[in-house]
């Protein structure tokens, strides 16, 4: 009987846990403000700077693409006058 | 008209950027815009990849119809000498044809009454390396064309693979002018077409597997100028939001949400680029396209909903300003890329009331449907009921419904996801038949499991951050490799599949339909087929020197009907056959997915020409003779 009990204790805590778990995860639908609904998962971190999950990527990286950017834009502009004041494309 | 534009544009600080140049572009766009719009109309013509503006790839020929369907056979056929994958189709204009390769994106010019003789050819060299820094095989999705005026004549638009885009005299093939859109070095390139709204060629970017910031461009069409430039991340004025941004669903999110949906920095490399198809309602002067999957591809490294990737957008189209943008799939865990084709219609909705409306089958495995006047959602239905990430989306808030037992995080893999990476739906050109009220789909039937992994991002390397196992969904055979593919007919309003059938391979291209009664598409494995647009039976098909990619388009000459498809196989379903890999998680998932591929066919590319009874130009023997 007493073993009875516990295996049905078991189980019960087991299935708690499994619901609970389910209820706690992220399903998108609870919402901080409107367009920003996201959640950690459960056992993940709400910021991912200093935990084991921290890329940790170079500044001097993240900022390639805007220097990129920025420099296309300055030469096409320059082909773009030269265009405007000969007539003919110069690449 | 012009006062109301420059009116308009001073309102928006943001856009000041060249407004000027807007305001000289105006005077003379109307003209040119509206003779697009009639060359549209006209089915000698097919004048962008979408057919017309609203990217319903629906012909009203019906010379070729399901009575005589039968009776197609080969008129004349081109080959482009290039391999990899063609996607795209060509345009035509009048009697001359411009046709496309993938890189190193050759591009010629042939007269309709003699293709056998190219009038013109642009072979750009470019930096080889710009192959090493594409995602999934070297495409092209095609060419744009603008009609000239009396400063300034007709263009072919072109982009290339190294991040160029180029203007050519459409009649001579000279370079008129070539600007940079994007730096290999730092992972930009380009495989999308260009897209033509009156005077501006608005042009995507790619590369978000390399941590690509997404961005769109307009350019002055008789200059090379840029006009404006919005991005999908970062602060709202790079982003260019409209000051009435979503104020029809503020339940979208508004402002500033392009950095507090990321943590820190992460916004820089956070993808979102823009690689698919667009349209534009020329009453509503906005345009609509998609953009595409944050980056990386591991969720974990980027906490937050991730905006605004994963958006359909509506873009006013003078300025680029949004004024809305619904995104998705917040916070992405899947690749489902957004950036999928948007067909515009008018229909009635539910409550008897016409509306403008948008469809867009995305690679979550839903299709949407908006009002794409103000952006409310009117359905968003599963594209096959298999699809798992997702229970429903609620229409009251936008928002999907996750399984969070589909979910992916570091330290687990992540199975039976559908759809797969590739999405129930990819970069396939599909069509909206307006008397049938059916949207013909081409599909993809595929799931996946999913592992993520760490690595830290270096400008110009892949930053993917999962390891993907894709293979075909519960209703192919997964042990075969087969069933991966699907073709739908869908009503948007009803949500009702009028028909489907199965395919053995991915409906990559898309589809096309005609006021014949027909459903034209390619297949992996190399087929044109057409079905009866009403109940999807099978009329005809015939089998293509190599696997199909592109969709079919089709056009008038001479009194005659012709559907042409570009064969090619390649891109990302492809590219274990064209890169011969094995490894079936290499690929980015697909090897494994489309194992079965190389038995069924092998590289190749061109296009090839049909018509009823295989009449052509050439049926006058003469044609193409030696002169004295």
């Amino acid at each position: 009987m007493k073993k009875i009990k516990t295996l049905a204790v078991t189980g019960a805590t087991a299935l708690l846990l499994t619901f609970g778990m389910s209820a706690m995860a992220y399903d998108g639908t609870k919402c901080k403000a409107s367009g920003n609904c996201w959640e950690a998962k459960p056992g993940f971190p709400e910021k991912i700077k200093g935990s084991k999950y921290d890329p940790k990527h170079s500044q001097a990286e993240l900022d390639k693409q805007t220097s990129a950017m920025e420099a296309m834009e300055a030469r096409n502009a320059k082909r773009v006058e030269n265009f405007k004041k000969t007539g003919k494309w110069s690449y | 008209m012009r006062e109301k534009k420059l009116s308009r544009l001073s309102k928006t600080g943001s856009a000041a950027l060249v407004s000027s140049v807007i305001g000289m572009m105006t005077v003379g766009a109307a003209f040119a815009n509206d003779k697009l719009v009639e060359l549209q109309k006209d089915e000698a013509n097919w004048v962008m990849q979408g057919k017309n503006y609203s990217a319903d790839h629906y012909s009203t020929s019906k010379q070729i119809n399901k009575k005589n369907v039968s009776k197609l056979a080969p008129s004349w056929t081109f080959s482009t000498g290039v391999l990899s994958g063609h996607e795209g189709a060509p345009l035509v204009i009048g009697d001359m044809m411009y046709i496309h390769s993938p890189f190193p994106n050759n591009t010629f010019a042939i007269n309709l009454k003699d293709p056998g003789t190219i009038v013109w050819e642009h072979k750009p060299k470019q930096d080889p390396a710009a192959r090493a820094v594409a995602c999934c095989d070297v495409v092209n999705r095609g060419l744009a064309y603008w009609p000239g005026d009396d400063k300034t004549p007709a263009m072919i638009l072109k982009s290339q693979l190294d991040g160029h885009v180029v203007a050519l005299n459409a009649e001579t093939g000279e370079v008129h002018w070539q600007v940079e859109n994007g730096d290999i070095s730092v992972g930009q390139t380009q495989t999308q077409a260009p897209f033509v709204v009156k005077d501006l060629v608005i042009q995507g970017s790619s590369g978000a597997e390399l941590g690509v910031r997404g961005y769109v461009t307009a350019f002055d069409i008789h200059t090379g100028e840029m006009v404006w430039r919005w991005y999908a991340t970062g602060p709202d004025d790079e982003i260019g939001l409209a000051k009435d941004f979503n104020s029809a669903n503020p339940h979208y999110g508004q402002k500033d949400l392009g950095l507090k949906t990321w943590e820190d920095d992460a916004w820089k490399i956070g993808g979102g680029t823009n690689w698919g198809w667009y349209a534009y309602d020329p009453d509503l002067e906005m345009f609509y396209y998609g953009s595409g999957n944050p980056a990386p591809w591991n969720e974990t490294m980027r906490p937050g909903d991730n905006k605004w990737t994963m958006t359909i957008w509506g873009r006013d189209a003078d300025t680029g300003l949004a004024k809305f943008g619904y995104q998705k799939t917040p916070h992405d865990e899947w690749d489902y890329a957004g950036v999928n084709v948007m067909m515009l219609s008018e229909q009635k909705d539910k409550s008897g009331k016409m509306r403008k409306l948008l469809t867009h089958p995305d690679r979550n495995g839903i299709i949407y449907t908006l009002d794409r006047e103000t952006g409310d959602l009117v359905s968003a239905d599963k594209m096959d009921d298999t699809a798992n990430w997702v229970k429903k989306v609620d229409l009251e808030t936008g928002l999907p419904i996750r399984d969070p037992e589909f979910s992916t995080r570091m330290g687990h893999r992540s199975r039976d996801i559908c759809p797969s990476a590739m999405g129930f739906h990819n970069q396939g050109m599909d069509s909206y038949d307006p008397e049938r009220q059916n949207f013909y789909l081409g599909i993809n039937h595929l799931c996946m499991d999913w592992e993520p992994f760490m690595l830290p991002y270096r400008a110009g390397q892949f930053f993917v951050g999962a390891n993907v196992w894709s293979y075909p969904g519960p209703k192919g055979d997964r042990q075969r490799g087969i069933g991966s593919g699907q073709v739908k007919a869908y009503n948007a309003i009803t949500g009702e599949f009028a028909w489907e059938k199965m395919e053995k391979f991915s409906i990559w291209g898309g589809t096309m339909a005609t006021a014949g009664g027909l459903v034209f598409y390619g297949t992996l494995d190399g087929f044109i087929k057409a079905r009866d647009a009403d109940n999807g039976d099978l009329l005809w098909k015939f089998k293509l020197p190599s696997g199909a990619i592109g969709h079919p388009m089709t056009y008038t000459n001479n009194g005659i009907q012709y559907v042409a498809i570009n064969y090619g196989v390649g891109g990302w379903p492809a590219v274990g056959l064209v890169f011969d890999l094995n490894d079936p998680s290499a690929g980015l998932g697909a090897v494994g997915a489309f194992k079965e591929l190389a038995r069924n066919t092998q590289m190749g590319g061109g296009l090839m020409v049909f018509a009823l009874d295989g009449k052509g130009p050439y049926d006058d023997l003469s044609v193409g003779e030696y002169e004295m």
